[in-house]
């Protein structure tokens, strides 16, 4: 682990891989690092921000692969329906039953949100369906799209512009300001996705 | 009871915004200038992190009851009708069936109107809250102005621009071509990135400098996405976040160590 600076209220902790970054961020937070105001994990960093008072002795990265999250788990159904499926199994060289089958029978992991709130990176997506994302990314993807891109799979919170490929939509909701969690899908839960 | 007549460019009801859930994916949002909502706040005695407005231009308030404003960050043509005239950071007590409205803006990006109690949004209209029991301010604020010089640290990828990138950042002047609640859009000298590869997404503070391809800096303000994918390469001192997120389109930053 490389810890990097960023000004006087945050650092940038950049480790080896995904699954080392999701053990450390939920070790962090599991910890409660005192002087620390956020813990936001990405796909290879984890950020600290903090009050100033933040002891950076303590960031020591966790091992991959402990089980440290919660045992939290969440079924999304999901209509087929998603104007990108059959480019996507045109693509992946699948028939469209077939994008669908591997899809909705992956057992995903979210590794961190960003981008929107409530918008999740889910890993866990077969890689026979690992594509680039579009070319050219959408103005306009609706509200609740379930969508996939390189390694991640995700649901798309609100209507926003995006590059990721479509398959789906759900009528779960993502984002509720006023619940705690205000977010559905939180950094470790474990996510399937079902045929309604 | 406030009617909001008008929103104007960019106005909205806003408090000091949230943090600790950057992790979910939501940044802190509230006041662009914190500072400025806060000191608004604590001129008609409320506590620093109550509701109010932040406006571009073109906020027209209209009051159904005698109602304590005030108006802080940028100083702006302001004109009342059916009430006393409000200045900048002077607490001021509108009567029943006054409206305010704010004009342009002279020296800044965002002008701030508090309202002694507080503001509850609902439609377009805005609930005034308890009185906060706690006096109002009886001088006018001193004004003094934001510096225009913005001190800068390293940021974690400042190695993914050329060798002379940061000297360029810290001599040159540097003219802001948009604002918004997202961010701040610099145009000086063209930084280069040596590296062109795409990064992994990242986490970002408010006031990360990320350098897209093009070499034109966007410093990230309240309302940023929590990660991104352009290399942070300086972030803004959090003491100096003001005279950021009160450049207006044309004015110009020098940045400092």
């Amino acid at each position: 682990m490389k810890l990097l600076p960023y000004g006087p209220r945050a650092v940038l902790a950049e480790l080896d891989s995904l699954a080392e970054v999701m053990a450390t961020a939920t070790a962090w937070r599991a910890a409660g690092l005192p002087g620390a105001i956020e813990i936001v994990p990405a796909a290879r960093t984890v950020l600290v921000v903090h009050d100033g008072t933040l002891d950076t002795a303590r960031l020591v990265a966790a091992e991959p692969g402990v089980a440290l999250f919660d045992a939290q788990s969440v079924t999304i159904d999901v209509d087929y329906d998603g104007s990108d499926l059959v480019t996507v199994a045109k693509a992946s060289g699948l028939s469209v039953d077939a994008v669908v089958e591997l899809h909705s029978g992956a057992v995903y992991t979210v590794a961190f949100c960003g981008f929107m709130p409530g918008f999740a990176y889910l890993v866990g997506l077969p890689p026979a369906l690992h594509l680039p994302r579009r070319v050219t990314p959408r103005t306009r993807v609706p509200a609740c799209s379930v969508a996939i891109a390189a390694e991640f799979a995700g649901v798309y919170p609100r209507e926003s512009p995006g590059g990721w490929h479509l398959l789906g939509t759900t009528d779960a909701v993502l984002w509720n300001d006023d619940a705690t969690p205000p977010a559905l899908l939180t950094p470790g839960t474990t996510v399937r996705f079902r045929q309604r | 009871m406030i009617r909001v007549v008008s929103w104007g460019i960019a106005g909205s009801v806003v408090d000091s915004g949230r943090t600790g859930r950057a992790w979910l994916g939501q940044s802190r949002g509230g006041a662009v200038d914190v500072a400025s909502l806060a000191l608004a706040n604590r001129l008609v005695g409320n506590s620093e992190a109550r509701a109010g407005l932040e406006s571009s231009g073109g906020l027209v308030l209209a009051f159904d009851e005698p109602t304590m404003v005030v108006l802080t960050g940028a100083v702006a043509e302001v004109s009342v009708a059916d009430g006393h005239p409000v200045g900048w950071g002077s607490p001021v007590v509108l009567p029943a069936g006054a409206s305010l409205r704010i004009g342009r803006l002279l020296d800044g990006a965002r002008t701030y109107v508090a309202v002694r109690g507080g503001v509850t949004r609902t439609g377009e209209t805005l609930a005034i809250g308890a009185d906060p029991q706690t006096p109002a301010a009886t001088h006018p604020a001193a004004r003094t102005p934001l510096p225009s010089t913005v001190r800068l640290w390293p940021g974690p990828r400042l190695e993914w621009a050329a060798a002379a990138t940061w000297a360029q950042l810290t001599t040159s002047e540097f003219t802001v071509t948009a604002t918004s609640r997202v961010g701040v859009r610099l145009s000086g000298p063209v930084l280069r990135r040596t590296t062109l590869t795409e990064l992994p997404s990242e986490g970002m503070v408010e006031g990360a400098l990320q350098l897209p391809p093009d070499g034109h800096p966007i410093i990230m303000l309240a309302d940023h996405p929590t990660t991104g994918g352009y290399p942070v390469i300086a972030v803004v001192d959090p003491a100096d976040l003001p005279s950021v997120a009160q450049a207006a389109a044309g004015a110009n930053l020098r940045f400092t160590r």
